[in-house]
């Protein structure tokens, strides 16, 4: 029957597609593994660093280094998104790029220029496609990103800022609260957000000085907000396209039983027929 | 008597954690030198060994390049851009900036 040999290769080919989906799925839980232990890692110096900031930060000192400028009005905004470079991971890129986008245009109708700087492949293709020109852009950032390729994205954006080619850095990615929840989050990188608790700087000794130490690791500082959020966006990633695998395997599953239940039933109406034809054919016989 | 305790930080992981009789550390301007109730301290680190005394003897030395040493209630965190049991091959550019013009 023409009817159940369809169904039938359809069932191989709906099965072939689980174990892909399984397979994929398996892998993401490992990766996803790796990746929260590395978010974990980086905690204790983001937190460290973060103290020490606060502590020396002063207000004041934004007239003496340009790192900590903080203009009177923003002209000229730089977003940093930061995507993945492979899909198959559910809504991951499509709101990131959708926070990306709202971001631009709320700049925008506040009559504020914005400029581009993307890593991740998808990030980057979406915004070529759309004609939005990229200032810069990198596919290269691998699932383990280090601290070098941190610095790289973010060293010539922090000296636009600088130089006072940008008034602003935002900067978006995925925070990971947990694997469940890791929403797409617009943080603020330059100009610098302290609270200036500048309490803490008076009892200790400062060598060289207060200002020359927060000159020097405040590059750090930016770099390590931009290491945290590729680290995280990798975790975010990974616990993404688990979840999309684990739907996709289970609606396979879904799939599976419907078409197996849809053979069996013509198999069982092929034999009944078949039976009836002999019962009726020996019945005209006699 | 008091000991302190150390934590070396790089910034994808801790290097080392512990207790420790004393430290020597490459600050900017030379080793400063650490024992249990010195006072609090933030330093800025270029690049060489540091040295952790263990309480019972003994002790381990790490290569450190560039970062921010902070000193408080006998606790020592050391945040580094580099830090490992071998010299780096070529010490990062992100820990150059730490080191340069402070003479001036």
């Amino acid at each position: 029957m023409a009817g159940s040999r369809e169904v039938k290769r359809r069932i191989k080919s709906v099965e072939n597609t689980k174990q892909i989906t399984r397979t994929m799925e398996l892998v993401a839980t490992s990766k996803l593994k790796r990746a929260t232990d590395r978010v974990h890692a980086a905690r204790p110096y983001s937190e460290a660093l973060h103290e020490i900031v606060s502590g020396l930060y002063s207000p004041e000192l934004s007239e003496k280094y340009p790192i900590l400028r903080r203009p009177e009005e923003t002209k000229r905004a730089a977003i940093l998104l930061l995507t993945a470079n492979r899909g198959l991971c559910g809504g991951f890129n499509s709101n990131l790029i959708k926070e990306a986008r709202n971001l631009m245009d709320d700049l925008r109708r506040r009559g504020i220029e914005t400029e581009l700087h993307i890593a991740g492949k998808k990030g980057v293709a979406y915004f070529r496609f759309r004609g939005e020109p990229i200032l810069t852009s990198r596919i290269d950032v691998s699932d383990h990103p280090t601290v070098q390729d941190a610095e790289s994205i973010v060293g010539p954006i922090r000296d636009r800022f600088e130089n006072g080619d940008v008034d602003a850095v935002y900067l978006v990615s995925s925070k990971f609260k947990s694997v469940m929840s890791t929403p797409p989050h617009t943080r603020d990188l330059l100009p610098i957000q302290a609270d200036g608790g500048a309490s803490s700087a008076a009892v200790y000794i400062l060598t060289p000085s207060g200002d020359l130490i927060l000159e020097r690791i405040l590059p750090a500082y930016i770099r390590n907000a931009v290491y945290t959020a590729l680290v995280e966006n990798a975790a975010a990633e990974q616990g993404a396209r688990r979840s999309a695998m684990k739907s996709a395997t289970d609606n396979a599953g879904d799939v599976l039983e419907h078409l197996t239940r849809t053979y069996n039933r013509a198999r069982q109406a092929q034999i009944t027929q078949e039976i009836a034809e002999i019962v009726g054919g020996s019945a005209a016989l006699e | 008597m008091a000991s302190l305790r150390v934590r070396v930080v790089s910034p994808d992981r801790i290097v080392f954690e512990g207790e420790a009789a004393s430290v020597v550390a490459p600050a900017w301007d030379g080793q400063v030198g650490i024992l249990p109730g010195h006072a609090p301290m933030l330093a800025l680190i270029g690049s060489g060994e540091l040295s952790v005394d263990r309480p019972g003897g003994g002790s381990d030395t790490f290569h450190v390049a560039g970062g921010v040493l902070k000193v408080e209630r006998n606790a020592v965190t050391l945040l580094t851009e580099y830090a490992g049991t071998e010299p780096p091959a070529e010490i990062p550019a992100s820990a150059r900036v730490f080191v340069e013009d402070l003479e001036d």
